[in-house]
């Protein structure tokens, strides 16, 4: 018998075999897609919903005896103030590296309390402060765990903060406002007309703005730096948020200016206190009054917020009645 | 029995009655009245099949398990090849943003250090890109990233050394697009070549080989019962050598190919495991440090670092650390204990100066020492790792071959066989 008609069939299975041994390519590597964040309510919300009718802004008037109340005289046998504050607001309360310090008109007011509780010049009051630099997020409840005194960190008086915490009168009339480029031809809220204007998710700054300007192209980020780094590189023409926040951002930025136009909502700043502590409210808003009446206040304001909002603000006349 | 026995006279060749209804009335009878010679053949042919199918199936599969050795050695270099692009980029992100906390005055060889990380990086990647072309669309989003990377770091350090609070931002953009963009890709990257390495160390299949072997000799055995029923013999001498040599091959293979699958499985449960996870640890500790430096660079967000970032990190190195490693990381760990109480009492200055200072006993050296040392153990065990799954593949396919030729030879054996049979015949 030959072998040949085994060969040919045998060759074939050889080189099938050859075939087989050959490169094995893999399935393309893939990034998984990442899962949705889930949005949780935060917990521990326990706040009804309430109208800001004008009624959230009043406070509990100033009395003499406040000075001499547990909640002042707790701190005076502390020997300091703990102010919980921001770090990272240029012109309210930032780290100035010069220096290492935390400056900026929100801290001139905290210095102002301090020195009114331990009875020294204004100059002299950082040294009975002990700043705690807390975040957005921990201003409520380092109040409520009385981790802070008070906390002066750019908060907007409204009534539902008033079921979380109790505030002083408003220290400040801050307002939301526009950031935009010097050279971008924009002078007016009309001509945000289809301008990328970035805000905040989660805020309501950008329905604002669209209230006013239904064409402007709303652009989110995380929060308002990240806003501005948008803004920065061009992924958006303006970015909108309270007024003394984009001072803050337009005095890092010589291509950058505060839209000089009405405010589009009024975010009144008050000092945040543990609601029990009315005495201490009550020592604030003496201390605010003070403050305002001698012109320390008109002072701060001068060195820290004109020189870049460029308008002259008066004081909020303060608001009594709890 | 013996092939010189006197063999019975071969059976007449008696042409069967014509007509498929004789056909099948004599159907009983048929093997009794088959052409001899056209049976031989056939015979002959099963015979020889059955061989040469052993021969390259057994070799293929030998041949196949040399290079999933090969693979799992490469699968194995490109696994460590992209854990340390993770740790190399964490490692130059604990630099870039613990020599942000001193402003504008970054040590010169920290930023010489954070510049050798990341150039290392980039010709890692242009490595995997070449070493592993499945991987090359994720390489490329990963470069991007890195370079996106890259450049916020060099804002913010920019910003940073112009004292403006902006800087943090983009430092926090950095970190963000490092955890979010790259850290994921480099992860799709390890997990993958993880399977594939894993695949491919279990490529020999000692079973498959024995089992092969059974089936020809069951091909052999049922060729020499159809011989014996035409011929009188119950063993013929050419099928009886072809049974053997097929045996001999399939044994030889099989305790290569278990001995091989066992060494593999040690190798696969020590050094790659060791390497693996040791890298792991170091990109944890990394990036644990970058997790200290960003709680002091967003002030008063130190608890909240602490407790998201450093401490996930903290207890993938625990986990996986090698006792030398996880000895320099509990150093570490001591010094940034420290740092977080100086932070948390309202000393951040303080702690900023501990976590930034250069002192052998301060964290930025400790965690240094974490680095180079489970970076020394990574490299160590990832050559043994890599020597383990290649090595012994001369012997793999020297039995391939062997297999090969013992098949041929089994073919020619039992071609030779069925042609005494033919010549008796004859």
């Amino acid at each position: 018998m030959s072998t040949r008609p085994i060969l040919r069939p045998a060759a074939a299975l050889l080189a099938a075999a050859l075939l087989l041994t050959g490169c094995a390519g893999y399935d393309a590597t893939v990034v998984p897609s990442a899962a949705p964040e889930t949005s949780g309510s935060g917990g521990g919300d326990t706040t009804e919903p309430c109208e800001n009718d004008g009624s959230q802004l009043a406070s509990y008037a100033p009395r003499a005896e406040a000075a001499n109340s547990a909640d002042v005289e707790a701190i005076r046998a502390r020997g300091r103030l703990v102010a919980g504050v921001a770090a990272d607001t240029e012109l309210l309360a930032a780290r100035d590296a010069r220096t290492g310090e935390i400056v900026g008109f929100d801290i001139d007011l905290v210095d102002a309390i301090a020195a009114a509780i331990f009875g020294v010049p204004q100059k002299q009051g950082s040294k009975y402060v002990e700043l705690k630099v807390i975040t957005a997020a921990e201003r409520f409840t380092s109040l409520q765990e009385g981790s802070v005194d008070v906390v002066v960190r750019n908060t907007t008086i409204n009534c539902t903060r008033w079921q979380l915490v109790a505030f002083s009168a408003e220290y400040y009339p801050a307002g939301q406002k526009v950031l935009v480029g010097t050279d971008a031809g924009i002078e007016s809220i009309e001509d945000l007309a289809d301008k990328r204007i970035c805000a905040p998710s989660g805020t309501t700054s950008i329905e604002n703005i669209q209230q006013i300007q239904p064409d402007a192209v709303p652009v989110t980020a995380g929060d308002n730096s990240e806003c501005m780094i948008k803004f920065q590189a061009g992924e958006a023409d303006g970015v909108s948020t309270d007024d003394t926040v984009l001072a803050g951002l337009a005095a890092q930025d010589p291509y950058a200016e505060v839209l000089d136009t009405e405010q589009l909502t009024a975010e009144p700043y008050g000092v945040g206190v543990n609601a029990q502590q009315t005495d201490l409210v009550r020592f604030v808003n003496g201390v605010l009054e003070d403050y305002v009446a001698d012109g320390r206040w008109k002072q701060s304001y001068d060195t820290w917020l004109r020189p870049t909002l460029g308008v002259d603000v008066a004081p909020p006349t303060p608001v009594y009645g709890r | 029995m013996s092939q010189t026995a006197s063999a019975p006279p071969p059976p007449a060749v008696q042409p069967g009655p014509a007509g498929p209804v004789a056909s099948r009335a004599h159907a009983p009878e048929r093997d009794v009245t088959e052409d001899t010679p056209r049976l031989l053949n056939r015979l002959q042919v099963v015979a020889v099949t059955v061989c040469l199918v052993f021969a390259v199936l057994a070799a293929v599969v030998q041949v196949l398990a040399f290079r999933a050795d090969g693979r799992a050695a490469d699968n194995t270099e490109q696994v460590v090849r992209v854990q340390e692009v993770r740790s190399l980029l964490l490692r130059a992100d604990a630099i870039a943003t613990t020599g942000f906390l001193v402003g504008g005055l970054e040590p010169a060889d920290q930023r010489a250090a954070y510049d050798a990380a990341i150039d290392d990086v980039l010709g890692l990647l242009t490595d995997a890109a070449d070493a592993q072309p499945a991987d090359r669309a994720v390489l490329g989003d990963l470069n991007r990233a890195v370079s996106a990377y890259t450049t916020a770091v060099a804002q913010a350090r920019d910003l940073n050394r112009q004292q403006l609070v902006i800087a943090i931002a983009y430092l926090n953009q950095a970190g963000s697009i490092l955890r979010e963009q790259a850290l994921p890709a480099v992860d799709a990257l390890v997990s993958a070549n993880s399977a594939r390495a894993t695949d491919e160390m279990g490529g020999h299949h000692p079973s498959w080989l024995l089992g092969l072997a059974l089936l020809a000799l069951v091909g052999l055995w049922w060729t020499n019962r159809a011989l014996a029923v035409r011929f009188h013999r119950r063993l013929n001498v050419g099928l009886l050598a072809a049974a053997g040599v097929v045996a001999v091959v399939a044994i030889l293979g099989a305790a290569n190919a278990g001995a091989r699958a066992s060494s593999n499985a040690d190798t696969r449960d020590g050094p790659y495991r060791t390497a693996v996870d040791e890298a792991a640890a170091r990109s944890a500790a990394n990036d644990a440090k970058a997790a200290e430096a960003l709680g002091l660079v967003n002030r008063g967000s130190g608890a909240v670092y602490e407790e998201n970032a450093f401490d996930p990190a903290a207890a993938v190195v625990e986990e996986n650390a090698s006792p030398i490693t996880l000895n320099a990381w509990r150093q570490y760990v001591e010094q940034h204990d420290v740092v977080r109480q100086r932070d948390d009492r309202g000393s951040w200055d303080r702690a900023v100066e501990l976590a930034t200072s250069e002192a052998d006993d301060a964290p930025s050296a400790l965690l240094a020492e974490v680095d180079a040392t489970a970076a020394q153990v990574t490299e160590e065990n990832a050559a043994l790792a890599t020597d383990g799954f290649s090595g012994g593949g001369a012997l793999t396919l020297g039995l391939a071959l062997l297999t090969l030729l013992g098949g041929l030879a089994a073919a020619g054996a039992a071609t030779w066989g069925v042609n005494q049979r033919r010549r008796e015949y004859a």
